[in-house]
């Protein structure tokens, strides 16, 4: 049987979406995008919910094979009543990027309070209970993912203030103060990225340096289309950029990408790399959670034959 | 004679402005916000000069008494030419505050690109060179003022992040070696209806009294003409500058005169920075209409005594 041409890199499970409101033991408005880490061979995403208030909590969700998960009612992480993060998530924690570095699971995620979006950081031993330890953004600042190791001796992170709408880093010696921020990559004017981008799942280590997955937006008259794209950094000094594939990985194209409270997304934060495949949980729609592979040797491929075209 | 109340808490020096572009031994377009700085008796001001170009970078000014001032033949900081620092200043320097600290004049000024605003820190011993340190914030980021001793063992600064919907409030960050910043608090807000409704940033380096950090900030408020920039101030916990004492309700300085009024930018007094004299007299230096550089005095209690009326 000749493989029929695949418009997309990413190919979609069969049983997509993994996870739809119906799928759940408890009423809820939304399901966003997930971050997602294997652990002792479970599958854990964190799920961003919103409910029929318009707060967003981050559920856990776990699963023995990576495609029938069970949603626990109960919030992983839901608005802080402690005095220091509270004024910080008033209206919900969301887009949680969970990092293993230095044996512990160290969770990015988004406090939503009347000031804007800020950055905080929360780390898990058990995912279980877990500590916050620190508001780690000023605002407005979204898509923070830390990098799995040191980088220079210093710890690493992605990030996306508000202010161009590109994809920064920032460097740390005790993860809670940050600086020396530099640009890595911005929206590409004509293309599908080109009104704005930000990291979508945690960087993942890769022969070639670090592989960067991202989500870009191109505004239409009829709003966004908001799409996946990767690229690959330098391992020592991710703010250059070894190569950047010029067309998405993947683009929404089915109903379940196409309707739901925001039409036209496919959106990540997270993905789990197993031997030489890339498992990617997107968000699709900010409606459901879907489930997308390929092979990383793939993506790899579209990135640096995109720069030769250059 | 009925005897009226000054519409204004701070008093203008009747020979304002004190500098305008008629001053400036080389060819630009305008000056005017300006930080001062006492030392051994003589008055410094780093000024924002704008170029013809454009773009704004900083020049330097001395005086004996505070009022009178010459404008050195050069400018002392122009945008980085080479590496990082050029990247993040192609299209200027701005607003410059200077705070001393542990025997270093540091400043603090906002570097405009096409990434966008962000804060950078610069350090002198003696007016004549100047290095830079570091960027200490991310895009969308001006107005900082560094606090002149350590809080709790910690630098401290006052910023202004833009939040959600482009408002922009006062913000304290830590750091413990002035290059990574964390700990990011609130201060104040914006005061829908209030003169300071819409967007509010920090002004002077904060002054220490014995009622509080004492901060000049500048507000405005949106109207159809554009915006109006006035002074206000607020005092902060000594040991935890995110807890507010005091807020004044009025703003202390409101543009009236003509060069307030009139210019690239009309309507506008913006302060950099203030020299408290002896006598507790503060000096406020501002610039007038990104125009002109201006003085005006108040006496420091009064300047607290309105904070908390």
């Amino acid at each position: 049987m000749s493989e029929k041409f695949r418009h997309d890199i990413v190919h979609r499970w069969e049983g997509n979406p993994v996870i739809t409101l119906d799928d759940l033991t408890f009423t809820t408005n939304n399901i966003y995008s997930a971050a997602a880490i294997k652990k002792n061979g479970e599958y854990i995403l964190l799920v961003t919910m919103e409910d029929l208030e318009g707060k967003t909590s981050i559920h856990l969700a776990r699963s023995g094979d990576g495609y029938q998960f069970d949603v626990e009612e109960t919030p992983f992480m839901t608005s802080s009543t402690d005095d220091s993060f509270r004024a910080f998530e008033t209206m919900g924690v969301r887009e949680a990027r969970i990092t293993f570095m230095e044996g512990r699971y160290y969770i990015v995620y988004l406090g939503v309070g009347h000031h804007g979006f800020v950055l905080c950081l929360a780390v898990t031993d058990d995912f279980r209970t877990v500590k916050r330890l620190g508001v780690i953004s000023e605002p407005e600042t979204k898509a923070g993912a830390l990098f799995a190791s040191k980088i220079n001796g210093k710890y690493a992170r992605l990030e996306r203030p508000k202010a161009g709408d590109r994809i920064w880093m920032s460097y740390s010696n005790d993860l809670l103060t940050w600086g020396e921020s530099d640009v890595v990559i911005s929206p590409r004017s004509g293309f599908w990225d080109s009104d704005l981008i930000g990291c979508a799942f945690t960087p993942i280590e890769i022969e070639e340096g670090w592989l960067l997955g991202y989500y870009g937006i191109k505004n239409t008259s009829s709003g966004p289309i908001t799409r996946l794209g990767a690229a690959i950094l330098d391992r020592e000094n991710p703010c250059k950029v070894i190569a950047r594939s010029n067309i998405p990985i993947i683009s929404p194209r089915k109903d379940y990408e196409r309707i739901g409270d925001m039409t036209n997304v496919v959106m990540s934060s997270g993905a789990i790399l197993e031997e030489d495949i890339l498992k990617i949980y997107y968000a699709a729609a900010d409606n459901c959670l879907c489930l997308g592979t390929t092979k990383l040797a793939d993506i790899v491929k579209t990135c640096i034959e995109s720069a030769k075209e250059f | 004679m009925v005897k009226r109340r000054e519409r204004d808490l701070l008093h203008r020096w009747e020979g304002n402005p004190i500098l305008t572009v008629e001053d400036i031994p080389f060819r630009c377009n305008t000056v005017f916000n300006g930080s001062p700085i006492k030392i051994n008796g003589e008055y410094l001001i780093l000024l924002r000069v704008e170029g013809q170009q454009g773009y704004s970078f900083f020049a330097l000014a001395r005086g004996e008494d505070g009022y009178y001032f010459d404008v050195d033949q050069e400018p002392v900081m122009m945008p980085g030419k080479q590496g990082f620092f050029a990247k993040y200043e192609t299209r200027g320097l701005e607003d410059p505050r200077i705070t001393f600290l542990d025997g270093q004049y540091y400043i603090l000024y906002t570097a405009a690109s096409d990434y966008g605003s962000r804060i950078a820190i610069a350090k002198t011993d003696d007016f004549k060179s100047y290095e830079r340190v570091s960027f200490i914030s991310e895009p969308g980021n001006k107005d900082c003022v560094l606090f002149p001793e350590k809080i709790n063992g910690k630098f401290a600064r006052l910023d202004r992040p833009l939040g959600s919907s482009d408002v922009g409030s006062i913000w304290v960050s830590y750091s413990e070696d002035l290059i990574h910043w964390g700990y990011h608090e609130p201060v104040i807000e914006p005061r829908p209806g209030y003169w300071d409704a819409h967007r509010i940033g920090a002004s002077v380096p904060p002054i220490k009294t014995d009622k509080g950090w004492l901060e000049i900030y500048h507000g405005f408020k949106m109207t159809s003409c554009g915006p109006i920039y006035r002074m206000g101030t607020v005092l902060m916990d000594l040991q935890n500058p995110a807890k507010v004492i005091a807020r004044s309700g009025e703003a202390i300085l409101s543009p009236r005169e003509k060069y307030e009024r009139v210019g690239d930018v009309n309507n506008v007094v913006f302060a950099c920075g203030a020299i408290v004299e002896s006598d507790n007299q503060v000096k406020i230096y501002y610039g007038g209409a990104d125009t002109s550089l201006c003085v005006a005095t108040v006496d420091i209690d009064k300047l607290i005594e309105e904070t908390f009326s």
